[in-house]
C-alpha cells in the first residue's frame, strides 16, 4: 500500500466510524425481549429446523432499512412526516393508532423481559421493574442522544454474549449446517406461526421510523451513502448472528432434552442444568441487557412519531409545557407498561400474541406505504428504488400479508 | 340547504361540481390560490384568494375557472354549483399555487408562535368578491374532522362537558415553505420569516426538510443568513453550506465574526473549505485562516478577532464618532481596548466608561491599566474562571509579545460550556 493509499484507508475507516450507528444499533434494537423469546421458543420446539428463516429475514431486513435510510438522506425528512405528507389523515390515523396499541404492548415486553432476567439473579420483580423504569426515564428526560447513543453501542456489542451461550451447548454444527441448506420441517399452523414471528420480531414495524429518524439526526449525504450501506449490512449480519446463536443454544440443549418452554427466562432457567449456571446467567444477562435497551429507544420513538405525525411539538430538548403531548405519550407508554408487569396474573401471553398479531397487520401498511413513498420521483428524484428492490419488497408483502391471512383463517378450517 | 359564508378546505377537496341544471361537470381535486402581487406592506392583511380550480372530468384532470360559484351545504357534505366553466391553460396559473397540495397537512411557519406547525385543515370564506383563506387550522379539532371522528368525539366530550381543542392561526401569521412541488416563482419568498429572531429561525430552519432548508436559508438576506448560519448546530451548518453555491456561502461567511467562520470551516471538508477561502474577501479570509491554526483546546481558538482598538491619546468623543460610523456589532462592544504603537495591550474600558464620562476626557484617564488577560496558546479551562471572578464580557487574547490578538466573549464561553445543544 503506498502512502497516500494508506492515507485514504485510514480516512475511509474514520469517516466510516463516524457515521457508525444507526444501522448497528437499529440491528441491535430489533433483539428485544419479543425477539429474545421468539428465538429461544423457536429453538426449544423445533430444534435446528427453523435457522434458515434467518435468511430471508436477513434480506427483507436489510432492504427495508436501505430504503429508510435512502429516504431519509434524500428528503431530510422523518417517515411519519413522508406519510402524513403524502397518504392523508387517515391512513396516517391507522397506521399511528396501531403503532401505539402495538408499543404499549412491546413495551410491556420489555419489562417483562427485565423482570424475567433479573429473577434469574434472585432480584423481585416489585423492586427491578419500577427501579429500571426510573432509570429509563430518568435517562431519556435527563440525558442527550450523542450520549445514548454510545451507551447503545456498548449495549450492541454486549449482545455478542449470547455466541458464548450457544458453544457452551455444545452444538452440532454438522447438523446445523444440513438445517440451513437443506431445511425439513413440515408447514402447518404450528410452525407457520413460528416462521411468521421470527421475520416479525427481526423487521418490527416501528424500526422504519426510528432508522429513518436517526440517519436524518446524523445529518447524513449521499456522497456518504456506501458507508451508510455497510452500517446497515453490519448491523444486519450482527441482528441474524445473534438470533442465530440465541437459537442454537436453545436447540442444542432444550431441543435435545425435550424441554418445552414459554418464553426467554425459562430458556435461562432450563440452561442451568444442561450447560452450566454460567451459561444461564450469560443467557440472562443478555436478555436483561436487550430489554433495557429497547424499553430506552421504544416508548421513545413511539411518542416521538405520534407526534410527528399529528403535528405535536416533541423532542426531548423540549420543556414539559412545551410539548406537553409528547411528554404524556412517553411517559404514559412507560408507567402503562410497568403497571401491566405487576399486576399479579397480568395476561402476559395474551399481550404479546395479540401485540405479535398488531404488528403482523402493520408491516405490510408501513412497507407499502414505504415502496410508494421511495418511488415517487417528486420526492426522491433520481434516487427512486430499482427494479430489483421494488420486485423483493412487493415480494415480501404479499408473503407475509399472505402467511398473516392463512394464520388468521386456519382456525377455522 | 344553506350557502355556506365560511368553509374547509378538506371538506371542498373530492366535492362533486354541478352546473346550474344540476349535470355533475367533474370532481374538485385541488384550488388554485394567489398571492396579492403587491407586497409593499407586510403588515396589510393580504389573503390569497381562489382564481381557479383543479378538477378530475371523467379520467382526465382540468384546470378550471368557474363564474358565479356557490359553495351549499347539505347533511354534512358539501356540493359545489356553478354557471359556467372554462378551460383554463396552465400558463396563466403562474404566481398561483395549489392550496392543498402545498399547505394541507405540510408544515408551516406560526410567526408569532415563531415555530414549525402542521396544518390539519384550511378554514376558508366566500365574499361577493371571491373566496380568500382565511386561517389555517392546527388544532385537534381540525385532526379529528379529518379524520372523521369529530361529532362521536364532542358527543364523548360533553358528557364530561369538556370541549375539543381548536386553534386557527390567521393568514397573516403564516409563512408556507413547502413549495417544493411548483413551478411557483415568489417574487419575494418568505418574506414574513425576516421579522423572526435568527435563534428561532435557526431552530425552525432545523426542522425542514432537505429541500425548504436550502430554499428558505437562501431566501434570507446575507446579514440574517449569517446571524442564523451562527446559530446552528455543527452538523447543520456543514449542511446548509453545503447546499449552497459557492459564491453564496462565500459571502455568508463573510458576514460571520471570524471566529465562528473558523469554527464552522473547520468542520467542512477540506477541499470545500479551500475553495470558501478562496472565494471570500481576501481580509475576511486572512483572519480565518489565522484562527484556523489553533487546536480546539486553546483559547486561539474560541476569540474573536473582531475587536475595537484605540490609542491612549483619544477622547470619548473620538471612539464614541468612531463607533457611529463603523456600526459595529453588540459582541464588538462588550470591552474596547486601548493598545499603543507596537499594538501591545494597555488598558480596556467598557460601554458604561463611553455613557458616563464627559466627551472631552482622554482614554487614558478613564481605562483599566493592566487589565486581566490571557494568551493565544493557553488552555480553555481558566477561561469561564477569569470571566466569573472579574465579571467581565470580554476577557483579551495576547500573544506571547504581549500583542492584542483578539477577545474571548462570555456568549461563546457560556457556549463552550454547555456544550452541544441536546437533540433527539
Amino acid at each position: 500500500m503506498s502512502k497516500t493509499n494508506r492515507k485514504s484507508f485510514w480516512k475511509s475507516i474514520a469517516i466510516f466510524l463516524a457515521i457508525l450507528g444507526p444501522g448497528i444499533i437499529t440491528g441491535s434494537v430489533d433483539n428485544d425481549a419479543g425477539g429474545i423469546t421468539t428465538y429461544s421458543v423457536a429453538g426449544a420446539l423445533y430444534g435446528n429446523q427453523l435457522i434458515w428463516t434467518l435468511i430471508p429475514s436477513f434480506i427483507v431486513l436489510f432492504i427495508v432499512q436501505e430504503m429508510n435510510a435512502r429516504m431519509g438522506i434524500v428528503t431530510g425528512k422523518g417517515l411519519a412526516t413522508l406519510i402524513r405528507e403524502n397518504a392523508g389523515v387517515k391512513v396516517t390515523f391507522f397506521i399511528f393508532m396501531g403503532l401505539l396499541i402495538a408499543d404499549i404492548g412491546n413495551t410491556t415486553t420489555e419489562f417483562a423481559g427485565v423482570a424475567g432476567s433479573l429473577e434469574v439473579f434472585g432480584i423481585s420483580k416489585y423492586i427491578a421493574v419500577p427501579l429500571v423504569g426510573l432509570v429509563v426515564w430518568i435517562l431519556v428526560v435527563k440525558g442527550n442522544y450523542t450520549l445514548a447513543e454510545r451507551i447503545f453501542l456498548i449495549f450492541s456489542a454486549s449482545l455478542l454474549v449470547y455466541i458464548v451461550s450457544a458453544i457452551m451447548g455444545h452444538p452440532d454444527w454438522r447438523t446445523i449446517g444440513h438445517a440451513i441448506i437443506k431445511p425439513q420441517n413440515e408447514l402447518n399452523g404450528k410452525s407457520l406461526t413460528m416462521i411468521l414471528g421470527i421475520v416479525g420480531t427481526t423487521i418490527a414495524p416501528w424500526m422504519q421510523f426510528y432508522m429513518q429518524s436517526s440517519v436524518i439526526e446524523k445529518k447524513l449525504k449521499i456522497s456518504q451513502y456506501n458507508y451508510v450501506l455497510v452500517d446497515i449490512l453490519v448491523g444486519c449480519i450482527a441482528t441474524v448472528t445473534v438470533a442465530f446463536f440465541i437459537m442454537i443454544a436453545c436447540a442444542s440443549t432444550l431441543h435435545e432434552q425435550h424441554i418445552t418452554i414459554n418464553d426467554a427466562k425459562d430458556a435461562a432457567l432450563a440452561l442451568k442444568p444442561l450447560a452450566g449456571e454460567f451459561a444461564s446467567q450469560v443467557f440472562a444477562f443478555g436478555l436483561f441487557i436487550a430489554s433495557v435497551f429497547s424499553a430506552v429507544i421504544l416508548p421513545l420513538a413511539t411518542a416521538f412519531y405520534v407526534s410527528e405525525a399529528f403535528g405535536f411539538e416533541a423532542g426531548i430538548d423540549k420543556k414539559w409545557d412545551e410539548a406537553p403531548e409528547f411528554y404524556v405519550l412517553y411517559t404514559g407508554i412507560l408507567i402503562l407498561a410497568i403497571i401491566i408487569i405487576l399486576m399479579p396474573n397480568a395476561p402476559l401471553i395474551g399481550i404479546s400474541l395479540w401485540t405479535q398479531v398488531i404488528n403482523a397487520i402493520l408491516l405490510p401498511v408501513i412497507l407499502v406505504s414505504m415502496i410508494l413513498l421511495v418511488n415517487k420521483s417528486k420526492l426522491m428524484g433520481e434516487y427512486t428504488n430499482k427494479p430489483i428492490v421494488n420486485v423483493i419488497g412487493w415480494i415480501t408483502v404479499v408473503v407475509l400479508v399472505s402467511m398473516s391471512l392463512i394464520l388468521l383463517v386456519t382456525p377455522f378450517l | 340547504m344553506t350557502s355556506l359564508t365560511t368553509f374547509y378546505l378538506s371538506r371542498l377537496i373530492g366535492c362533486k361540481l354541478f352546473d346550474a341544471r344540476e349535470n355533475v361537470l367533474g370532481i374538485i381535486l385541488d384550488v388554485y390560490v394567489q398571492l396579492p402581487m403587491s407586497n409593499t406592506d407586510i403588515n396589510k392583511a393580504q389573503r390569497p384568494k381562489i382564481v381557479a380550480f383543479y378538477i378530475k372530468q371523467g379520467n382526465k384532470q382540468l384546470n378550471v375557472t368557474l363564474t358565479n360559484v356557490q359553495i351549499v351545504k347539505f347533511n354534512t357534505r358539501y356540493k359545489v354549483q356553478c354557471q359556467a366553466m372554462t378551460e383554463l391553460p396552465a400558463e396563466l396559473l403562474n404566481h398561483t399555487f395549489l392550496l392543498k397540495e402545498t399547505i394541507l397537512d405540510k408544515q408551516i411557519v406560526d410567526i408569532n408562535g415563531r415555530k414549525l406547525v402542521r396544518v390539519n385543515d384550511v378554514r376558508m370564506v366566500a365574499l361577493s368578491s371571491g373566496a380568500f383563506v382565511v386561517a389555517a387550522d392546527v388544532g385537534l379539532e381540525g385532526l379529528v374532522r379529518r379524520i372523521g371522528i369529530y361529532k362521536f368525539l364532542r358527543t364523548a366530550l360533553h358528557l364530561f362537558g369538556a370541549k375539543i381543542p381548536s386553534k386557527f392561526i390567521l393568514w397573516d401569521d403564516v409563512e408556507a415553505i413547502d413549495f417544493s412541488s411548483l413551478n411557483i416563482k415568489l417574487n419575494t419568498p418568505f418574506t414574513k420569516l425576516n421579522t423572526l429572531h435568527p435563534s428561532d429561525l435557526a431552530d425552525i430552519i432545523e426542522e425542514l426538510g432537505k429541500d425548504s432548508k436550502t430554499s428558505v436559508f437562501s431566501s434570507l438576506d446575507e446579514e440574517t443568513a449569517a446571524d442564523v448560519l451562527e446559530e446552528l448546530e455543527a452538523k447543520e451548518q456543514v449542511q446548509i453550506i453545503e447546499s449552497l453555491s459557492i459564491e453564496k456561502a462565500a459571502d455568508v461567511l463573510e458576514k460571520m465574526p471570524a471566529d465562528e467562520a473558523a469554527d464552522l470551516m473547520e468542520n467542512l471538508e477540506e477541499e470545500r473549505a479551500q475553495q470558501l477561502l478562496k472565494e471570500m474577501e481576501p481580509e475576511a479570509s486572512e483572519e480565518v485562516r489565522d484562527l484556523l491554526e489553533y487546536p480546539n483546546s486553546l483559547v486561539g481558538s474560541l476569540m474573536t478577532t473582531d475587536i475595537l482598538t484605540f490609542k491612549e491619546t483619544q477622547t470619548i468623543a473620538d471612539v464614541i464618532a468612531y463607533i457611529q460610523q463603523q456600526q459595529p456589532e453588540m459582541a464588538e462592544l462588550y470591552t474596547l481596548f486601548v493598545v499603543d504603537e507596537q499594538n501591545r495591550l494597555v488598558g480596556t474600558f467598557t460601554m458604561r466608561d463611553l455613557l458616563v464620562s464627559s466627551l472631552n476626557k482622554p482614554l487614558k484617564d478613564i481605562m483599566i491599566d493592566n487589565p486581566h488577560q490571557i494568551h493565544d496558546y493557553e488552555r480553555l479551562d481558566s477561561l469561564s474562571e477569569i470571566i466569573s471572578k472579574y465579571n467581565l464580557l470580554g476577557v483579551p487574547v495576547t500573544n506571547e509579545n504581549e500583542e492584542l490578538e483578539g477577545m474571548v466573549i462570555i456568549d461563546d464561553v457560556v457556549d463552550d460550556l454547555l456544550g452541544k445543544r441536546r437533540t433527539m
